[in-house]
């Protein structure tokens, strides 16, 4: 049969166009560059249809190219297993040193490890991991202080008193946890404001949105919603305008682009502002710190504070840091 | 209806497994009014209706699919890229660079531009399917990871915020579809019942109906009985992807932004939906209504539990148990019959 013969090219053709696809795909170098002559850092992030994580990747990899590296940019979409196969190429490709921000706090504390005996230092941004010793550095924003900061804005966009719906994110994830720690922390030390549901939207618009609609229908006369980020802010704000109740005071956290216009526009009240792309720079400063003089010149777990976005201030912030 | 396999055998116990979906939406519609008095409100009932639409409206272009035999994993890929395929054209237009203007469209018509975009993709599918006979688990996860790369390579990965257009443009009017609503009910909800009506009477009374049920029973025989299996495979996956790109649009219309990862595991919810209903997997057997039911099953469980403030982690629990039990008993009514 014909198709006999014809299939005994298939998988040639398929290798031929995946190698079409390839270097049509790339930007870099053809492959008889030679990788390791050229200083490289490694970029690892989660997704970049995050913008958050898209600055983080962006800030880092314009600052290693000011700094003369070439640059890895790479996202693991919060699969550990990914992550682990993303640090062997890098250690393959012999990188000066690795910027992550990893995949979970215990799930990357091996991956990290290997990096480091092979001799490659690792500085992590954003999420911590749960060990000490082995990251060169730990820089993270204080989600602690920042939540303290967004509820104590909260408490005072609602007087004091009230009744309020909390979104919280991911249970799983520690920065959901901290968030919320952070916010009840403030929150509880007002009698006058009651909480009257807590629910998980898993960090995602749509999913508040939804849940939004169903908690307000037996809460129509809350005060306040007060979200673990900015996407649930935002479908929360979206459900309450369309429930007729625009008028309620939607605090959010994360400080994005979205998030700070919907403030200009006066919809959702007020956001508190990680430093993202702040600390990606700095990440990439203290690794050429690193490879140059043999230290970054700073403990390894570093706390960046956050900072509250208000309708008075929200002009001076650019993309996850101040213009 | 058409259920072949389903020779009555007349006792209440085959009546109570013939309802077994109905009774357990009962059930759970009890147990959560008796649970938390604000489930049996009007206000929380349209809005059920209208989270359920989401769900529904996947559930009824899968239930085609799955009629004919076929499994269609790509539909939250297609919805998520329909949904920045309208959201671009109505925030940021049409750049057509050889002109050199951007070109911003009627908001309906940027609908139709989007559902046209779904049946693109849902043709891709079922032209892999019908005439190069591709598995439809693979073809449809193919389309899945292409449909979701090209979405996010049409936003680089953000948002397109603020959907509701410009006058000065006059494009205003998308988010209706989100936000609008007629005697009472959401846009959504009316979506969902005309499609559904139309997926009924598709199924139910037309040729075509009949065609899907006898490609997925025994594709052999279709094609000897004259059925052109073909054409039938490759109109399911349209009827799909033209739900999923409706799907995207709706989403994107509430929320007033289009995201390039709405819709993951969305295809998971759909199946489910379409197997609580009682239609195998194997395809040739199952109903649209009872998709419909399906679909109501795992809304009322989502939006019950939720206004019962239980956890995350036990509404996945719930909702995994549900899916099974129905299945278990499936097995059980075939077996018996």
């Amino acid at each position: 049969m014909g198709a006999v013969s014809r299939l005994r090219f298939t998988p040639w053709v398929v290798a031929l166009c995946g190698v079409a696809l390839l270097s049509a795909c790339s930007s870099g170098p053809g492959p008889g560059a030679e990788p390791a002559r050229v200083r490289q850092i490694a970029v690892i992030t989660p997704s970049h249809d995050n913008p958050f994580f898209k600055a983080e990747a962006d800030g880092a990899a314009a600052r290693a190219r000011d700094l003369g590296y070439e640059v890895m940019v790479n996202v693991h979409d919060d699969d550990a297993n990914k992550q682990d196969q993303l640090i062997d190429v890098a250690i393959a490709r012999k990188v000066s040193a690795i910027v992550l921000d990893n995949a979970g706090a215990d799930a990357s504390v091996a991956a990290i490890a290997k990096a480091k005996a092979a001799g490659i230092p690792t500085i992590l941004i954003d999420r911590e991991i749960n060990v000490t010793g082995v990251a060169a550095a730990q820089i993270v924003s204080n989600n602690y202080q920042g939540a303290t900061l967004g509820a104590e804005e909260f408490v005072r966009l609602l007087g004091e008193k009230g009744s309020y719906i909390e979104l919280v994110g991911r249970e799983s994830d520690t920065n959901a946890e901290v968030r919320s720690r952070g916010f009840h922390d403030v929150l509880d030390k007002y009698p006058d404001l009651t909480m009257v549901a807590r629910q998980s939207a898993n960090w995602d618009q749509r999913e508040a949105f939804q849940k939004t609609e169903t908690l307000i229908q037996g809460n129509r006369g809350i005060a306040g919603v007060i979200a673990g980020n900015d996407t649930m802010a935002l479908g929360a704000m979206a459900a309450l305008k369309g429930a007729g109740l625009g008028h309620v005071v939607v605090v959010g956290f994360d400080g994005s682009p979205d998030a700070i216009a919907s403030i200009k526009a006066g919809e959702i009240k007020a956001t508190v502002l990680q430093p993202a792309a702040y600390i990606a720079r700095l990440a990439v400063d203290q690794a050429h710190a690193l490879i140059t003089t043999g230290s970054t010149g700073q403990p390894e777990k570093q706390s960046i504070d956050c900072e509250l976005v208000t309708k008075a201030n929200a002009e001076s912030f650019g993309i996850f840091a101040r213009k | 209806m058409p259920s072949p396999s389903r020779g009555g055998t007349g006792t209440a116990a085959a009546l109570v497994m013939r309802l077994r979906a109905l009774i357990a939406l009962a059930l759970l519609a009890i147990t959560f009014s008796l649970l938390s008095p604000e489930f049996l409100t009007a206000g929380n009932l349209s809005i059920l209706v209208k989270h359920v639409a989401i769900n529904a409206i996947l559930a009824i272009g899968m239930t085609f699919v799955i009629l004919s035999g076929g499994i269609d994993l790509s539909v939250g890929a297609i919805a998520g890229l329909c949904g920045v395929v309208a959201g671009g054209l109505i925030s940021q237009g049409l750049e057509l660079q050889a002109f050199g203007i951007v070109v911003y469209f009627h908001a309906w018509f940027v609908v139709v531009i989007a559902l046209a975009t779904g049946m693109a993709v849902g043709a891709i599918n079922g032209w892999l399917v019908a005439r190069l006979g591709v598995a439809p688990f693979i073809a449809t996860l193919g389309a899945l990871y292409v449909a979701r790369g090209a979405a996010m390579l049409t936003t680089g990965g953000a948002t397109f915020p603020n959907l509701t257009g410009s006058a000065a443009l006059g494009n205003t009017g998308f988010t209706v579809l989100g936000t609008g609503s007629a005697l009472g009910l959401p846009a959504a909800v009316w979506v969902m019942t005309v499609l559904a009506a139309a997926a009924i009477a598709l199924a139910a009374y037309t040729p075509f109906g009949r065609q899907v049920y006898a490609v997925g029973g025994n594709e052999r025989a279709a094609l000897l009985a004259g059925v052109r299996v073909a054409r039938v495979k490759l109109l399911v996956y349209v009827i799909s992807g033209l739900c999923s790109a409706l799907v995207g649009v709706i989403i994107a219309a509430q929320l007033g932004a289009a995201h390039p990862a709405t819709g993951q595991t969305f295809e998971l919810n759909a199946i489910a939906a379409v197997v609580l209903g009682g239609t195998s997997l194997m395809g040739g057997r199952g109903t649209i209504v009872g998709t419909l039911i399906g679909a109501f099953v795992i809304g009322v469980l989502a939006d019950g539990l939720v206004l019962l403030g239980v956890s995350e982690f036990w509404q996945m629990v719930v909702k995994g148990l549900v899916i099974v039990l129905a299945v278990v008993l499936d097995q059980f009514q075939r077996r018996s019959s």
